[in-house]
């Protein structure tokens, strides 16, 4: 087997020196996977095994579960601190909750490397997130679709709002904040990333990715929002 | 083959430490059985009472059967520095690499959202109540340096912002005696980013 391109999401001890790892891979998708033998004192594959850190692996297993062969870092990883650090928490956790396993999902993993090379940068970070969530959220055949209830196009002049579960908009009822049609045909033109829209896109893509997550809430999102409350409670 | 069921439930209840397996449990027990009763009778006293009184220290939450522990109890430390640590055993690793004399906070653990660990499993509000207290000059934020370590000193010093405390983290570099040929590639980008003024 050909060393595969992938990226740590996320490492959890697994009896005495194993750990049970998720990786995201080019070609292969998720997987779940034993890295054996990488806690013991001295391994030089701990270092390695980090995320934000571009590797190379080969692995075997037929099952859903696999074992880790050879890992290689590939190149030095993102230097991620403070906040960039959290949102590619985020990141990690959208793709271990959104992901099935052994799905292929190319675009999404090159879209992810994208965005390590933008979260370092505070002004490329949001637009580079809403590009991953979207991006994500159409490997999943999830992405919000810019026609009414009815399947009818949007109107320029009317407000809406998104509906999750139909992956389709309603009109906004009168007291109802929404979107205006106009905003609303921008993004459907792929303008995730425009400074302008950068709210309206962000509050859309949390609603479109809602479905995916169940009930349950995404950690690293709660982390993020514990810290700016923290912040803003900070005596100055 | 089985001895008997309380030799078996020993050997069962030894492999609850780590490194030991069924082979090593049954060494252990046989050594205790065989060689060394009064050993054995010593470490189970011992082992209850310590699981009995041994807790966290009501000021650095370090481990210690005293409501404080030696470190804070010593008035021969720096009040003025503070070193935030993950677990006892990285306490122990800086006190024994000798060279800081402040005081310590212990987090058992480090931020992991992913695992579901949150600041509130982390006693980061009494680390802010002794900050107010004032006495706290600088913080040492000594977590690992690992993604979840950083995490954990981003955290801990937007917490502690407004406080006008000076706030510094354990510098990454290449190990002593070590050659840089074999130093991952990670750890030398970081230490080439840190690198200091050469002075002699």
């Amino acid at each position: 087997m050909q060393p595969h391109p992938a990226y740590l999401l996320h490492r959890r001890p697994y009896r005495e020196t194993s750990a049970l790892v998720d990786v995201i891979t080019l070609e292969h998708g998720r997987l779940r996977a034993v890295a054996r033998g990488i806690m013991r004192p001295g391994s030089r594959s701990r270092g390695r095994l980090q995320p934000f850190t571009p590797l190379h692996l080969t692995w075997s297993g037929e099952g859903e579960l696999k074992t880790l062969k050879v890992m290689e870092s590939h190149g030095p990883g993102a230097m991620l601190a403070g906040e960039g650090l959290l949102c590619g928490f985020y990141a990690n956790e959208l793709m271990i909750r959104c992901l099935p396993v052994e799905l292929p999902v190319k675009e999404v993993f090159a879209v992810y490397s994208s965005l390590l090379e933008a979260l370092p940068l505070p002004a490329m970070r949001a637009p580079a997130l809403r590009r991953f969530e979207v991006t994500l959220l159409e490997a999943l055949d999830a992405e919000p679709v810019f026609v009414t209830e009815n399947d009818t196009p949007l109107e320029m002049h009317t407000q809406y709002v998104y509906r999750g579960d139909m992956r389709r908009f309603r009109p906004a009822l009168a007291q109802e904040q929404g979107i205006d049609g106009r905003t609303l045909k921008l993004l459907a033109r792929g303008d995730w990333e425009s400074p302008g829209l950068a709210r309206v896109a962000k509050q859309l893509t949390r609603i479109a990715l809602q479905p995916l997550l169940g009930n349950q809430t995404l950690r690293s999102r709660e982390l993020m929002h514990e810290l700016a409350v923290r912040r803003q409670k900070a005596p100055s | 083959m089985t001895f008997s069921p309380l030799v078996d439930r020993l050997l069962d209840a030894l492999r609850v430490l780590p490194g030991v397996g069924p082979k090593t449990a049954q060494r252990m027990a046989m050594h205790l059985l065989e060689r060394d009763r009064e050993g054995g009778q010593h470490l189970a006293r011992v082992l209850e009472e310590a699981l009995a009184h041994v807790g966290y220290c009501q000021q650095c939450r370090n481990l210690t059967e005293h409501p404080l522990c030696a470190i804070c109890e010593s008035s021969r430390r720096d009040d003025s520095q503070l070193c935030v640590v993950e677990s006892p055993a990285d306490l122990l690793a800086i006190e024994e690499a000798g060279g800081f004399r402040g005081r310590y906070f212990v987090l058992h653990g480090h931020l992991s959202p992913l695992d579901g660990i949150g600041p509130g499993d982390l006693g980061l509000e009494q680390l802010e109540q002794q900050v107010n207290a004032g006495m706290v000059e600088e913080i040492v934020l000594a977590t690992n340096p690992t993604v979840e370590g950083e995490a954990t000193a981003h955290y801990v010093a937007e917490q502690l912002r407004g406080y006008g405390v000076r706030l510094s983290r354990l510098a990454y570099g290449v190990p002593m005696g070590g050659e840089l040929e074999y130093v991952d590639g990670g750890t030398l980008s970081r230490a080439f980013v840190g690198r200091q003024p050469f002075s002699e």
